[in-house]
Order: C-alpha cells, then sequence, then structure tokens
C-alpha cells in the first residue's frame, strides 16, 4: 500500500515545517522617566535629616538595600545570565572589605578612595580563579565557591597581621551625627546605579548574549564559536569587581573589619536568595528580590526578635522559591505578560 | 492476521519542544521484520522511543498485543513483551560482559533460570563467551552491538526494536549483525528497526515504511520500497541502485 | 621521627576511613541522580546528634548508636526526597537549580539543629573517646582508630551490597545508563528514592562515628561541605572507589600537612586540593572527562 505522493510536495512541506519552528521576537519601549523619577526621590532623601528629626534608621536600611542590590545584581551577571551558581561570593566582599581597611589603618587613605582598587583586587582574584574553576561544566564551579569562602575565612581568622578572628578597628570619619550616614549612603547608591547600568549593558549585548547561550546549552554555545571559558571567567571577575567595591565602604561603615562580618554563609545565602526571589537572569529580578527580602527579614525580626531563626527562615524561603517560584516575581510577571513596565529592562 | 504493534495519530515531542511526529501510524505485524527509514529528525528514533516509554507520548494511542501501552514506563513496557536497543547501545560500560547479560534479566526473579540463558547465550556467541569478564566499555562497537543483541535474548521477547543497529560499524559486522537479526525472526520474534542507511535496512527487511515531517509517508514490501523511483530520489540519492 | 611519621599516617588513614563513608552517601546520591547534595554534612551531624542524645540520656554506645542514627536518617531521607526532589526527578541532569535545593535543605537543618540544640561545641564520650593504645612507641587513639575501623566495614558491607544484591544491580545499572537500565526493567524512579534513603542513611551512620572523633556543633557542616566535596571531585564524582581513595589520599596528607604546619594548614590542605585537581586533572582520578550526563 503506497501512498501517492510527488518529490516536489514532499520538499514544498518540508520547507514549510521547516520554517514554522522559527519565531519573532518584538521590541518594547523602556521606562527611563520613572526610574529617573525614583533615583531623584532617593538622591534627595537624606536632606530629610535637616528637618531635626532622626532618618538614621531608614537611611542605614536603604544604604543596606543599595549595598545588597549591587552583590545581588552583579552575582547575577555569572548566576543569572550565565547560570553558573556562586555559593561563595561574599569572598570578594571580604576581600574587599580587608584590603581597603587595612590601607586605611596604615596609610590613613579613605576606602572611599581605595574602593575602586579593592573591586579591581577582587576582580583580579576573581578572575585567576574563575580560570581555573571555569574550565569543566558541571557541579565543580559551584563547589569551588564554597571551598574558596573556606579558604579565605580560615585565612582570615588565623592571620595575626590583621587581627585574626578579633579584627580590626578602623579610623572613624568625625562628621556630626546625623550626617555620619551620608557619605555612604552616596557611595553605596552610586555603585548601586553603576552596577546596575553595567548589569543592563551586558545583558543587550553580544558578550551577555553568548553568556544567555552558555546558560541554556553550553555544548552548542561552544560549537556554535563562542569561547565559553573566556566568557565565564570575565563575567566572575566583573561581578567580583562591584562587590569587592561594596565591601571596601561596608567595612569603613562599620568601623571595624573582622571574619565574621564579610565571610559568614549567610551572606552568600542571602545574595543568592535576593537574585532568585526577584528573578534570576533578568536586570530588575535582583532589585525587587533585595528590597523584599530585607524588608521581610526586618518584619521577622521585628515580630518575633531572635536572629536564631534566620538562617531556617532563608532556607524555608528559599526551598519555597525554588519550588513553586523559579522564575522569581519579574520572570513570573514577565511569562504571565503582566510586567510593568518600569521593571522591563530585559 | 492480527497486528502486533499498532501506533495511531502518536504525537509526540522533547520537553516543551515542539512536535516531532505529528499524528504517525504505524502497523507491525508478528514475525515479519520491518524497517523505517527517513531523514534525521523524521521522527523514527522519537517513534522507537515513545513506543519503549521513553517518551511520553503527548496524545495518541499505542497499541501491542490488544493492550494500550500508550504512557506506561519503559519497564512494564519490557514485562509486557517489547525490548528496545537505543542507538547507543545501552550497555552498562563499567559492568562486565557477563554483568550485562545478567541485568539483561533483571525482571527474571528465578536466579538458577536466568544463569542457565546467560550460558545459554554465552555459548551461541563465542566472540563474548571469550570475553565475559571483559567490561562493556571497552568492547569494540561490533561487539558492543553483538552484546546488546545477545541481551535481548536472555528474554526472548516478543517485539525488538532496535535504533540504527549499523551505526559505526564495518561492513563485515552489519552483515553478521543482520544474520543475528534472522536468526531472531526464525526463532519468532518479530523486529522493528530503524536504519539511517536505508539500503542496508530494506534489502534486509520484509516490510518497509518511510518516515518523514512526523508522518507515515510511504511503506509497503521492502524491495518495493528500495525499487520505487520516487524513494530513490527522495531518500537514496539520485541513481542509486540497490546493493 | 620514623615512629612519628608511622603514627601521623595511622592517624591519618584511620580519619580516611571515616571521611570515606562521610563522602559515600554523597556520592552514591550523585551517581544515581545527578543530585549534588550540600545539605548531606548536616544530615552527618544530625546523626551525630542522635548518637550524642542517646548516649547522654540512655549510656548507648555510640556504635551500637549507628544502625539507631542510620535507619531514622533513612526515613527522613524518604521524606525529603519525597517532598523536595521527586518533582525533577523525570530527567536528572546535573542542574544548578537542584544543588540551591540542597542548599535550601542544608540551611533549614541547620537552623533547626541550631535553634534545638544550639552552637555550643559537643562531643559524646565513650569510655574509649580518650583512650590510647600503644604498640611499641605508637600512640594511637581508641577513638580514631575504632571509628576508622568500623568505617571499614561499613564500606566493606556497602561494597558488597552494591556488587552481589538485585538492588545493587539495580543502582549501579541506573549510575552507569539510566535510560538503558530503565529498559532493562528498573524502576529507576523508585531506585532513585531507595538511593536517596541509603545515603542519608551512610550520613546518619557516619554521624554517630563523628560524634566522638571530631568535636561537632550545627554550623560545623560548611567546612564538612567543602571538605567532602573536594574528596569526592579528586575522586572522581559519581564513583564509590574514587571516593574512598580520594577520602584516603586527602586525609594522609592532611595529616603529614597538620603535623609539619600546624592544624589550620591541615584543614586548608583539603580545599586546596580541590583547585589543584581542577587544575590539573578536572575528571578526578577516576572520573571520565567531565561533562554533565
Amino acid at each position: 500500500m503506497s501512498k501517492a505522493l510527488d518529490v516536489d510536495s514532499v520538499l514544498t512541506a518540508r520547507r514549510d515545517y521547516n520554517t514554522q519552528l522559527a519565531r519573532v521576537v518584538g521590541s518594547r519601549k523602556r521606562a527611563v522617566g520613572t526610574v529617573l523619577a525614583i533615583l531623584a526621590v532617593l538622591a534627595a532623601f537624606p536632606l530629610v535629616q535637616l528637618s531635626g528629626i532622626n532618618f538614621n534608621y531608614p537611611l542605614h536600611m536603604l544604604l543596606l538595600v543599595f549595598m545588597y542590590v549591587t552583590m545581588a545584581s552583579s552575582w547575577n551577571i555569572l548566576g543569572g545570565y550565565a547560570g553558573y551558581i556562586s555559593l561563595g561570593h561574599n569572598v570578594f566582599f571580604g576581600i574587599g572589605g580587608y584590603f581597603s581597611g587595612m590601607i586605611f589603618v596604615f596609610w590613613g587613605i579613605s576606602p572611599f578612595l581605595t574602593a575602586p582598587l579593592a573591586g579591581l583586587l577582587a576582580s583580579l582574584i576573581g578572575f585567576g580563579v574563575g580560570l581555573i574553576t571555569l574550565r569543566v561544566r558541571g557541579p565543580s564551579f559551584i563547589i569551588s565557591t564554597i571551598a574558596l569562602l573556606m579558604i579565605f575565612r580560615i585565612l582570615f581568622d588565623n592571620w595575626q597581621f590583621v587581627g585574626g578572628t578579633g579584627g580590626v578597628t578602623l579610623p572613624l570619619i568625625d562628621l556630626p551625627v546625623e550626617w555620619v550616614k551620608v557619605p555612604y549612603y552616596y557611595a553605596f547608591l552610586a555603585i548601586a546605579v553603576l552596577t546596575v547600568v553595567v548589569s543592563y549593558k551586558i545583558k543587550h549585548s553580544k558578550f551577555g548574549l553568548g553568556l544567555r547561550a552558555i546558560s541554556q546549552d553550553e555544548v552548542k554555545a561552544e560549537s556554535a564559536g563562542i569561547d565559553t571559558r573566556m566568557y565565564k571567567v570575565i563575567a566572575f571577575a566583573i561581578s567580583a569587581f562591584f562587590v569587592g567595591m561594596v565591601g571596601a565602604i561596608w567595612g569603613d561603615y562599620l568601623n571595624y573589619i573582622r571574619p565574621n562580618i564579610f565571610l559568614i554563609i549567610l551572606i552568600a545565602a542571602n545574595i543568592v536568595l535576593m537574585a532568585i526571589l526577584g528573578g534570576k537572569g533578568t536586570v530588575a529580578g535582583p532589585i525587587v528580590g533585595t528590597i523584599l527580602l530585607i524588608a521581610f527579614n526586618e518584619a521577622v525580626v521585628a515580630y518575633f526578635g531572635a536572629t536564631q531563626l534566620n538562617i531556617l527562615g532563608t532556607g524555608v524561603l528559599m526551598l519555597l522559591v525554588l519550588l513553586y517560584f523559579p522564575n522569581g516575581v519579574v520572570g513570573s510577571l514577565a511569562r504571565a505578560g503582566n510586567l510593568p513596565r518600569f521593571l522591563d529592562w530585559d | 492476521m492480527p497486528l502486533l504493534l499498532e501506533v495511531k495519530d502518536l504525537v509526540a515531542g522533547y520537553g516543551r519542544g515542539p512536535a516531532i511526529l505529528e499524528e504517525t501510524h504505524l502497523a507491525v505485524e508478528p514475525g515479519k521484520v520491518q524497517c523505517l527509514i527517513g531523514p534525521n529528525g523524521a521522527g523514527k528514533s522519537t517513534l522507537l522511543r515513545a513506543v519503549s516509554g521513553l517518551l511520553p507520548p503527548r496524545s495518541g494511542e499505542i497499541w501491542f498485543k490488544g493492550k494500550r501501552i500508550d504512557g506506561l514506563p519503559p519497564h512494564a513496557v519490557l514485562q509486557l513483551g517489547i525490548c528496545f536497543i537505543p542507538q547507543e547501545r545501552g550497555l552498562f560500560p563499567r559492568m562486565s560482559v557477563r554483568e550485562n547479560l545478567r541485568m539483561g534479566g533483571f525482571i527474571l526473579r528465578d536466579r538458577t533460570e536466568l544463569d542457565r540463558r546467560i550460558d545459554d547465550v554465552l555459548q551461541q556467541f563465542p566472540v563474548l563467551r571469550e570475553r565475559t569478564s571483559q567490561r562493556a566499555g571497552s568492547l569494540s562497537g561490533g561487539e558492543q552491538q553483538m552484546l546488546s543483541m545477545a541481551r535481548t535474548l536472555i528474554l526472548r521477547p516478543e517485539l525488538i526494536m532496535l535504533d540504527e543497529p549499523s551505526l559505526g560499524l564495518a561492513p563485515k559486522v552489519v552483515r553478521q549483525m543482520y544474520d543475528i537479526i534472522h536468526i531472531l525472526k526464525e526463532r519468532g520474534m518479530s523486529i522493528l528497526l530503524v536504519e539511517q542507511n536505508a539500503v542496508v535496512g530494506l534489502s534486509n527487511a520484509d516490510w518497509g515504511c518511510v518516515l518523514d515531517l512526523g508522518k507515515t509517508l510511504f511503506e509497503g514490501p521492502a524491495c518495493e520500497i528500495l525499487a520505487d523511483p520516487r524513494i530513490q530520489e527522495l531518500y537514496l540519492g539520485k541513481a542509486q541502485t540497490a546493493a | 621521627m620514623a615512629t612519628a611519621l608511622l603514627q601521623v599516617s595511622i592517624l591519618g588513614l584511620a580519619l580516611g576511613g571515616v571521611y570515606a563513608l562521610m563522602a559515600s552517601g554523597l556520592t552514591l546520591i550523585f551517581g544515581v541522580m545527578r543530585i549534588v547534595n550540600l545539605a548531606h554534612p548536616i544530615f552527618i551531624i544530625c546523626g551525630a546528634f542522635v548518637a550524642y542524645w542517646l548516649f547522654r540520656l540512655y549510656g548507648i554506645d555510640p556504635i551500637v548508636a549507628m544502625p539507631i542514627a542510620a535507619a531514622l536518617l533513612f526515613a527522613i531521607g524518604i521524606v525529603v526526597y519525597k517532598l523536595i526532589f521527586q518533582r525533577d526527578a523525570q530527567n536528572p541532569k546535573y542542574s544548578e537549580m537542584t544543588v540551591l535545593l540542597t542548599f535550601g535543605v542544608a540551611l533549614v537543618f541547620d537552623g533547626l539543629l541550631a535553634y534545638w540544640f544550639s552552637n555550643t561545641q559537643r562531643v559524646t564520650l565513650p569510655s574509649y573517646a580518650t583512650d590510647a593504645i600503644f604498640i611499641d612507641d605508637i600512640f594511637i587513639p581508641t577513638a580514631q582508630l575504632y571509628a576508622g575501623l568500623v568505617s571499614l566495614v561499613v564500606i566493606a558491607a556497602l561494597w558488597a551490597f552494591l556488587q552481589f544484591t538485585r538492588t545493587g544491580y539495580a543502582i549501579r545499572a541506573t549510575t552507569q545508563n539510566r535510560s538503558a537500565a530503565q529498559l532493562m526493567g528498573v524502576d529507576v524512579a523508585h531506585v532513585s528514592l531507595i538511593t536517596f534513603g541509603i545515603g542519608l542513611a551512610l550520613a546518619g551512620a557516619a554521624g554517630a562515628l563523628v560524634s566522638f572523633v571530631f568535636s561537632f556543633f550545627p554550623a560545623k557542616h560548611w567546612e564538612w561541605i567543602a571538605i567532602l566535596m573536594s574528596l569526592i571531585v579528586l575522586g572522581g564524582m559519581g564513583k564509590l572507589l574514587g571516593a574512598v581513595v580520594g577520602a584516603f589520599l586527602l586525609s594522609l596528607i592532611a595529616a603529614y600537612v597538620g603535623y609539619f604546619a600546624g592544624q589550620t594548614w591541615s584543614t586548608l590542605t583539603f580545599f586546596l586540593a580541590l583547585f589543584i585537581i581542577l587544575l590539573i586533572r578536572p575528571q578526578g582520578l577516576f572520573g571520565e572527562k567531565l561533562e554533565e550526563t
């Protein structure tokens, strides 16, 4: 029983079948105005201190948010765009903090000035480590990031020159109490804006496209001619840079540097959770995730007091997000077609 | 003659990707060797995987000996009497030849019977008998194919499905392999095979089927398909002579 | 000097046995399900707490408590797997999301244990915990010695189970070629579930031993994550033999380093070894060319 078909119709059918597999993506306009308005408000906010009422707590919360936005967005460059999860990313936080902190102690140069150098140092270390650990696909990278964190934790705990577990106190800035937080506020805000802009630029560049290809199918990306190893290493180095910078500023803000401020696993967990909760791989996701998580943490502490449950809470939240909400806020809204324009930067 | 295997309106694809098979039909009569040919991406392997249970179909029906089997997991399909040898041969590389044969009879609970059948099979395949303790991963391509086919004899299934059995093998080894397939047919087993090398496949089969664009386009006695000029132009390259 | 080195070697090997047991469950789970179980060490600590409290409250010797800890952890393993990992079990490829899931599980159990038992250092103290035997000039603490020997027995039993039982065959087949195992009639979903339970049972058993060899507290699992991961990367992920050899090798090296350079460097050895392996032979000693399977 042969079916009667001629050669031409088969060939035409084959061509049509292949073309229908292609899909076309549209383009959108960006909500730049909304973002600039928000930034203007944030830039002007410290002026409330002129009112005489003490806004130090909100200032602190805001600069904390800016700092974590930086770290989560940086993490997102390798973790979200390329899909390579760093579970010890705050190692660069510590490196930056100690670098600038020690320079401050010895030569009196303010971390505000040395922060970019701290970032650069973190970046170089990230680059070097990445060359070793990003050579192969698979779980080795994730494991190595935890090991790296442990190595630096042990090193700093035992290095008497930097004070070991006790750490080192940094000189104080001489400013009246209502203005003492403000320089840090602006520093963190500036770094956060810079980081997010860089993140946006990367996402919409050929480099970012390559990273995304790597996250989808690294083998195909490699055979398409992308030097996957270099792309990953550079992404890792860039993501280390901003984290190193905020580390430098944070140490100065707290006025001391100690291993258990920078190098604890809870910070690493929080960075990852913020990026995922907001939507990893998106530009706005880490921002949303940071705000939500910090607000959530504050609410929990206000209600339950104890920070004992901090780790438990973070863990439960992480499980819930991963199991039921893996695309995060921004990702889920985007899929449902409901993403508000001011969050749509992808 | 009642059909051994019947596939109706099958739709299947991988993950959330497009459907590779679109309302595909297939009928296999018992006691025959049937060969599926077609271009890459047509869905030949997908069809076998769907029947074997490795790939759950999106819609459609698969009937085996009068029972519906679509959606059953692979181990259940095996219990019913269908054995599938995938393209990669499906061996356990770090297990020895003997252990691989033992895995072939995994669903046999009777250990003595299993051992007996293993010894039986080793008698028929002297090449394997010489290598019982050798790791399957270190065998040559032809020896691996032989091992995977020997494994099917342990269970004596009613239907054996083979995905590109001649892939990567030298012509002489391909010859040996098809001799084994003919022996299997003589023992009463039905064979459904997919071949990229359409000439070899069709010349060794009773019935042929052409799968293209996710559908069965042509079918008929294998020698007729082989000789049909349209088939020759589309799938065998122009001016091809049957080997 | 020779006696000192011999002593260090024996200690290193004994500890190696314990590390090997700690890593065995981890490597088994990875082999079958491609899950990098970052929560493995916290489950080891769960086992340690079980043994600790059984000893403190009822005087049960930790080695005797091993099967109890193992059984309890097996049950926990089944529950955790069904709740959290079974969904994604359809097509196990190593995936970052799964690793993060285990990370979340680790955080949850860390938080629970810290909340119930706080982070004070504990150690189980049966009589042999502080004893030692002397052979000529060599001083061997009985805690490490017994733990090492018992570990070897358990690992041998595990090996026999995998080699000779039908379930063992099913597990090995699933590890080596999952789809082929399915085609041979193995219910791989069931095998995955059982293996996760067995993996955690091994963690529990290891924990019981650990409870009198090391002092432990909930947060210590972060240190062990990095150590165990170094071991299995060194050995070649998913290979039981590799994990065992890696454990002995690294433990021995760490013992020597500890002897010559102090305890801190000893711990660092494991982490540095990880980077060295990734540099020169990323697939580990026994691994095949590394890629996601």
